[in-house]
């Protein structure tokens, strides 16, 4: 679909009776890229779907969309189609009336209309259920006519809300391969907006990993998964044992003395001054435990706090002298360590890196 | 079988008769209104003298009476049209805009209906002195509307706040602007509401009495009828009619609420 | 505060535009009306012209003569009574329709009680007149099986029929809210209380009614307030030997042609009204179904 546009957020900022929802937010989102909003609950990633689609206006800032500023449209003269978190699939109109009524608005004649309903259908895997009433579908299915609906008017945009949250943990993997299926055939843009890592990082171009109103970092899943720019993402994103560190001429030294080399690369590298007080950043899955004599590289020693067992891995929980939390995810076959017993937790440098305090 | 298995099944014995008492009271007088207009005495009272359709036949070409009830079924329509177009706009406004002032339009809304009627009545017959004219058809048409369309407003009010605002966004995010979706999701979603609102509104203004008494000048309601029939002997004629209206009545609200509660009990599945 | 956007002001016009209808009739119809009451409460009579005037010599009057007050009392004590004895026959229907019967049943028991509030008031007011007249269908019924020797005089024209029928106008008006706030309360909440070893009373005293304490308050006012106001009813069947307040009102304006004097009563009578409406309004908020 050529018609698909990329969508720009300038300085965008939202306030509620005195409460800052979305606290100054710069995006691009380029034109047919699949762009997901992952944040937890309360971030402001549907205030600022909800300003895309026009039902919410920003205090200030711009949004442009194909260039073209929509800041003061009403959502009906926005060239965006929204897939609600609740379908809101009209309860009296049946499935076909439901996938019509965008084009219906639009004038268009009806036996154009016929088509691109049975084309929508077929293409969706609803073909025989466009007479029926949209309480008798299933969830899965009413998803689908959610997503047809919006699709069939060929928006410049399309932006969805939770779109897989009332799903069962099953459908919701299936749809999300159909979700991915069908950006790639359409080449439309698509923005997002979840909380569930998983999803954000299995269908998305790129994310914005909001909290507390702001964008915390913006980059592809790999970027964001493997190199959090942040405490908050670190953590939000996946695991991570966060340990303060502070920068020294020649590497690294942690709260115990330990010296480790400065891993390359990292956000916080950049201002790695020596005598910074930084945070270094390892996932759990890049941490090997040892018993406290066999260490052969440097690591923190900590006392073994709980060993749980998860059929794949196992997960090692164990607490420095210092207080820091440290896990370790490694498929287990090895004997684990006792609990109560001191072990080193350990990694290749080249795993961790280094974000800001 | 022990006392205990007994207990639940007592209470809800106890509780069933209790129920039937209170159905008793408040459909014995009904009962005996028809009772009477079935009877051939002239004078109702027991006992009964013999089976008799002649009071119907008798109210029908009473032309007092019949006329009565053609002008008050006239005005009751005028007076729920009325109201139900005012309260409309103005329950989806109250349900689905900010409004600063809004405590303060809710207790407008609210004060008419519990306003005595009498005070109503007063202050009306007092404007009407400004305007002579209207005292008859067009005051009591106005006075019911009055009366009607504050908890018109009310009700309808209360059904919208349990309307999904998705409908309306999704209707609007795709292309539909607000009076497409007035007449494409709102109007249809809450017809059956309406139309009990209606028929509701309808049943009160063609059975009040006071209000419509005091600035009905010369026009003769129903109710304004029987009210100076009260004075005398209560004839068989008002009985057949009352009981044809009371029917119609009992009909039209159980109709209307039962399509109310049904419409609710469907939003709720889906 | 930055200015509204254009969206914000289009709402603004929606808005405007949507309650303007309503409420111009209302300001028209109903507060010009009661202002002009107002207005003339504090005018005075001169050989029977209404005069303007800025006096509260109405309001002194009123307030100064016994019959007044005896029939506030009465209005008060009427209204009450009322109030109480719909709350206690309400309670346990609704508590049956909410809780004791089927889905369907459920819905035609609770429309038959609420069905009778819509008749007119004056075929209500002649059934009854059969059924508790001297030689009515009571009477003749308790004098035929022998019950009473002589025909029962106190069943109408009394206080007690104007009791019966306003019980009877506003039984079905206490039900409803009332089953709206029971219908409300989650069986496990019982259930709960239950498991946690109350009894059923117990469990009744304390769950289920600070549950339903909405409906009851809710019914109480709207019971309370139109009982106070009450005309119809106990005009034609209370005999006209006590006279309510809204008699007196209707007595100064039609009889004496005391227009302000009936107008100052008329004011104080409303001021109840509505003093007791702001007093309520949180609860009749919340029982409309908004969030609090």
């Amino acid at each position: 679909m050529s018609r698909s546009e990329g969508v720009t957020l300038a300085g965008v900022v939202k306030r509620y009776e005195g409460h800052l929802a979305v606290a100054g937010v710069s995006l691009e989102v380029p034109r047919g890229a699949f762009v997901t909003l992952l944040g937890p609950s309360g971030c402001g990633k549907s205030t600022l779907l909800r300003m895309i689609s026009g039902f919410a206006e920003p205090t200030s800032g711009d949004i442009r969309i194909g260039g073209a500023s929509v800041v003061g449209l009403p959502p009906y003269r926005r060239d965006t189609a929204m897939v609600f978190q609740d379908y809101a699939l009209f309860p009296h109109r049946t499935v076909e009336e439901n996938l019509a009524f965008g084009l219906r608005i639009r004038r268009m004649d009806k036996p154009a209309i016929r088509a691109r309903v049975a084309a929508m259908l077929e293409m969706l895997g609803l073909a025989g259920l466009g007479g029926r009433r949209v309480s008798e579908i299933s969830g899965g299915q009413a998803q689908r006519v959610a997503l047809g609906r919006a699709l069939v008017v060929e928006p410049a945009v399309l932006l969805l809300d939770e779109p897989l949250g009332a799903l069962d943990l099953k459908l919701r993997k299936q749809m999300q391969a159909e979700l991915k299926r069908l950006h790639r055939e359409l080449g439309l843009t698509f923005i997002a907006v979840t909380h569930d890592q998983e999803e954000a990082l299995n269908l998305s171009d790129f994310i914005a990993v909001m909290n507390a109103g702001r964008i915390e970092q913006y980059g592809t899943p790999e970027e964001v998964y493997a190199r959090p720019a942040t405490r908050f993402v670190a953590d939000f994103v996946g695991e991570a044992n966060l340990v303060p560190a502070t920068v020294e001429p020649d590497g690294l030294r942690l709260e115990d003395g330990t010296r480790l080399p400065l891993p390359e690369g990292g956000p916080g590298a950049v201002r790695a001054a020596a005598g910074a007080a930084v945070t270094l950043a390892v996932r759990p899955e890049a941490v090997e435990v040892h018993a406290a004599a066999t260490g052969t590289r440097p690591g923190l020693a900590a006392r073994v706090e709980e060993v749980l067992y998860s059929g794949a891995a196992r997960r090692v929980i164990g607490r420095t002298a210092a207080g820091t939390r440290l896990t370790s995810l490694q498929p287990g076959a090895a004997a684990p360590p006792e609990r109560g017993s001191l072990a080193t937790f350990s990694w290749a440098p080249a795993a961790s890196w280094i974000i800001p305090a | 079988m022990s006392l205990r298995r007994l207990l639940p099944s007592a209470g809800l014995l106890a509780f069933t008769a209790y129920a039937a008492l209170i159905y008793l009271f408040l459909y014995l007088p009904i009962a005996v209104i028809a009772l009477f207009a079935f009877d051939s005495r002239a004078i109702s009272g027991l006992p009964l003298a013999g089976f008799t359709t002649q009071w119907f036949a008798a109210a029908f070409a009473d032309p007092a009476l019949a006329g009565s009830m053609a002008t008050s079924a006239r005005l009751a329509a005028a007076s729920a049209l009325l109201a139900t177009a005012l309260a409309m706009p103005a329950a989806m406004v109250l349900a689905w805009f900010p409004l600063r002032w809004k405590s303060a339009v809710l207790a407008l809304m609210l004060g008419p209906v519990v306003l005595p009627p009498l005070v109503l009545g007063l202050g009306l017959v007092m404007l009407a002195r400004a305007a002579p004219g209207m005292i008859g058809e067009p005051a009591i048409i106005i006075a019911h509307a009055t009366m009607t369309s504050s908890y018109a407003a009310l009700m309808l009010y209360s059904r919208l706040l349990g309307f999904r605002r998705s409908y309306i966004e999704a209707a609007m995010d795709l292309g539909a602007t607000e009076w497409v979706v007035f007449r494409e999701i709102v109007l249809p979603l809450t017809a059956p509401a309406l139309v009990a609102v209606f028929l509701l509104a309808f049943t009160d203004a063609f059975g009040e009495f006071i209000v419509a008494w005091f600035v009905a000048g010369f026009t003769k309601t129903l109710p304004i009828v029987i009210w100076t029939s009260l004075r005398q002997v209560i004839s068989p004629k008002i009985n057949a009619v009352s009981t044809l209206i009371i029917a119609a009545t009992l009909l039209l609200s159980v109709a209307s609420q039962l399509w109310i509660l049904r419409q609710a009990g469907r939003a709720r599945e889906s | 505060m930055s200015a509204p956007g254009p969206a914000a002001r289009r709402a603004r016009r929606l808005a405007a535009a949507g309650l303007a209808p309503l409420l111009l009739w209302q300001c028209l119809f109903f507060l010009v009306p009661v202002g002009i009451l107002a207005v003339i409460s504090v005018w005075s009579m001169e050989n029977y012209r209404l005069t303007p005037d800025l006096t509260l010599a109405n309001y002194t009057a009123a307030l100064g003569n016994a019959a007044v007050w005896r029939s506030l009392l009465l209005s008060v004590r009427t209204a009450l009574f009322v109030t109480v004895a719909c709350g206690l026959l309400a309670y346990p229907i609704a508590y049956f329709i909410a809780r004791k019967v089927g889905r369907r049943l459920r819905l035609v028991l609770l429309v038959a009680v609420v069905a009778p509030f819509w008749i007119s008031i004056v075929m209500r007011i002649a059934a009854w007149r059969i059924l508790l007249g001297e030689h009515g269908v009571i009477n003749q019924f308790l004098v035929g099986t022998g019950l009473i020797e002589a025909p029962l005089g106190i069943l109408l024209y009394s206080p007690l029929s104007t009791m019966i029928g306003l019980v009877y106008a506003y039984l079905p008006l206490y039900v409803l809210p009332l089953y709206a706030a029971i219908d409300r309360i989650e069986q496990s909440w019982i259930d709960a209380a239950k498991d946690l070893n109350a009894g059923p009373l117990r469990a009744f005293w304390e769950v289920t009614l600070p549950l339903s304490l909405p409906g009851l308050v809710v019914g109480a006012v709207f019971c309370f307030i139109f009982g106070l106001g009450e005309f119809v009813t106990p005009a034609l069947l209370g005999g006209g030997k006590q006279l309510l307040l809204s008699q007196i009102i209707q007595d100064q304006f039609q009889r004496r042609q005391d227009w302000p004097g009936g107008a100052a009563i008329a004011m104080v009578l409303m001021a109840m009204v509505m003093g007791l409406l702001a007093v309520s309004m949180r609860w009749l908020r919340r029982a409309s179904g908004e969030r609090p």
